[in-house]
């Protein structure tokens, strides 16, 4: 995937060369709660790895995830995953492991029982070492015998994944699985899951927060307002972010004095007052604004009273990207 | 077959989901009422009127408290799933729609049916003094009254998350205010099928039955026809739904 395919409209599908064949096609899918449209005409192509479906909240996700897992069926278009249709196939699942968003569970569990829960449900044969094997993947055996009910949010999460690849599926499609995790967890989750990809399996994650795939997924779908808004590799994606402007808003006691010693400035772009006496500063190398700000500031004598970001929303990022 | 049930997790589960002391103290507070009230009438006069009694299995059963105690636990058999968004847990799973259902059913109704079962076999043995054929129609009236709500309740529970409110207003409007009034209706109403499978096997006793009632072999029929076709519309319905 590569970054000419970013910034295509509705529909925009990936194009791969020398790849393994797709096992998760999404084909013009599209879905409609009454008038409000989740997801738009979305077509893509999943292959063996780790892919990341970002976007900001509200994007369409986690829809267009129940819709590849199963849970909701299209308003138009078709899904398959290894080459079959999802919905009213339960034995898809033996093959298809599902971390969905929510994070209920069934509070009287423990986190062993629930492990052991979900692989009497798969059918699985020697339940107490495929239960064992899951248990000890997430790193979860000191807390297995504890109630679900008492973990905290990281742990339950690390527990429902183990529920999800208990049967060692071919493909895992987990919705924000990192969220609510500490640093180290995401280290390890990480590492588990590029694990599971080296095997050659499928695994899809979702996320609102593009650093938080950032040492995950190799390639990134990325969904805004319920289209595909872009897709390919995450290091150039990244590398396209790196470039892009900041828009910092300065409130100080004498605009004009630190504008003009800002205008001189290496990487700064631009400088302009606003009729409402603030600075506007345009940088692509905002960590050297950071530090420059209040250096020129002390140096000139100029009071600082706010400094913010102007369009550090997620939105304004991915907008950026499709922009780009 | 049944060890693989015994053994089902999906009963299991829903078992203890069901449970819940809050929904079991209802269930069985609502289950003792007929019992209590008996109870007091033959305590206050030494014996209970075979008008009287047949007259409370023929309403304030069969019409109230059975379909009560029924929906109180059947609209959760995957209401509850629905409201705290575990049933992804199930429908995820290489299993047969219709296999979620069935452990589901079976739960309502054997965690309904006994009791309720027990609490009219009782009254039936006080108020007709023991006499074994009222109280086999009772019995058998009860099960099938049970078992015929359960199935509709349960669809119910997987149709709206407002069950429980759906189910009290079919059941007070339709069950026992229309049914009591309009003969037409009998031949599609629950309460009208258990009173008359028990007036239809003994008549003397339950004289009183015959204001609800219908041909016994129409209400056994009619029974079945109500459990089969909403236990199919709640495996359809499940195969259907986009699960939350």
């Amino acid at each position: 995937m590569t970054l000419t395919d970013m910034g295509t409209e509705t529909g925009a599908s990936v194009a791969v060369t020398s790849q393994p064949e797709p096992t998760i096609r999404v084909d013009n899918v599209s879905k409609w709660f009454g008038n409000v449209v989740a997801v738009n005409e979305v077509s893509l192509e999943i292959r063996p790895g780790i892919t990341g479906l970002l976007g900001p909240n509200g994007a369409g996700k986690t829809t267009l995830l129940h819709m590849i897992n199963g849970l909701s069926a299209p308003s138009e278009g078709e899904i398959t995953v290894l080459g079959e249709p999802v919905r009213n196939n339960p034995g898809i699942y033996n093959r298809l492991g599902v971390m969905a968003e929510h994070e209920a569970v069934y509070g009287f569990f423990t986190g062993r029982a629930f492990v052991e829960f979900s692989a009497r449900l798969y059918g699985l044969k020697d339940v107490p070492a495929m239960v064992d094997k899951a248990i000890k993947a997430v790193n979860m055996a000191d807390a297995q015998h504890r109630p679900l009910g008492e973990y905290s949010r990281g742990m339950r999460q690390r527990m429902r994944l183990a529920a999800s690849m208990v049967h060692d599926p071919d493909v895992m499609l987990l919705d924000e699985p990192l969220s609510g995790t500490d640093p180290r967890q995401r280290i390890e989750f990480s590492e588990l899951l590029a694990e599971l990809a080296a095997a050659g399996r499928t695994i899809v994650v979702s996320s609102h927060i593009l650093e938080e795939v950032e040492n995950l997924a190799g390639s990134i779908l990325l969904m805004i307002s319920g289209k595909l808004a872009a897709s390919g590799d995450y290091r150039a994606i990244r590398a396209k972010l790196n470039e892009r402007p900041y828009t910092v808003s300065v409130d100080c006691s004498e605009p004009r004095r630190l504008a003009a010693a800002l205008v001189g400035l290496e990487g700064v772009d631009s400088v302009a007052v606003d009729s409402e006496g603030r600075v506007i500063v345009l940088s692509k190398h905002v960590s050297i604004l950071q530090h420059a700000i209040p250096r020129l500031a002390q140096d000139t004598g100029v009071r600082l009273e706010r400094v913010e970001p102007l369009d550090d929303s997620l939105e304004s990022v991915f907008g950026y990207l499709v922009d780009a | 077959m049944i060890s693989r049930l015994i053994n089902d997790p999906i009963l299991h589960i829903s078992l203890r989901q069901l449970s819940g002391p809050k929904r079991l103290a209802i269930v069985l507070l609502l289950s003792i009422i007929p019992v209590v009230v008996t109870s007091i009438i033959v305590a206050v006069n030494g014996e209970v009127d075979h008008e009287f009694a047949s007259g409370m299995i023929g309403t304030m059963f069969a019409a109230a408290i059975m379909p009560v105690v029924t929906m109180t636990l059947a609209t959760a058999a995957f209401g509850n799933e629905l409201e705290d968004k575990t049933l992804s847990y199930l429908v995820l799973k290489p299993v047969s729609r219709l296999r979620l259902v069935i452990p589901k059913y079976i739960v309502t109704v054997m965690m309904t049916g006994p009791l309720l079962v027990v609490s009219g076999v009782i009254v039936a043995l006080v108020a007709f003094d023991a006499d074994a054929r009222t109280t086999v129609a009772v019995a058998v009236g009860i099960a099938v009254g049970v078992v015929t709500y359960s199935s509709i309740f349960m669809w119910m529970g997987l149709m709206t998350t407002k069950a429980l409110g759906f189910a009290l207003f079919y059941v007070f409007l339709w069950e026992g205010l229309l049914s009591s009034f309009l003969s037409g209706i009998r031949v599609l109403s629950v309460r009208s099928y258990t009173v008359s499978i028990m007036y239809g096997i003994e008549d003397k006793n339950l004289a009183e039955l015959d204001q609800f009632s219908i041909r016994l072999a129409t209400a056994a029929v009619a029974a079945g026809i109500v459990t089969v076709l909403f236990f199919y519309l709640t495996v359809r319905r499940l195969r259907r739904m986009d699960v939350p």
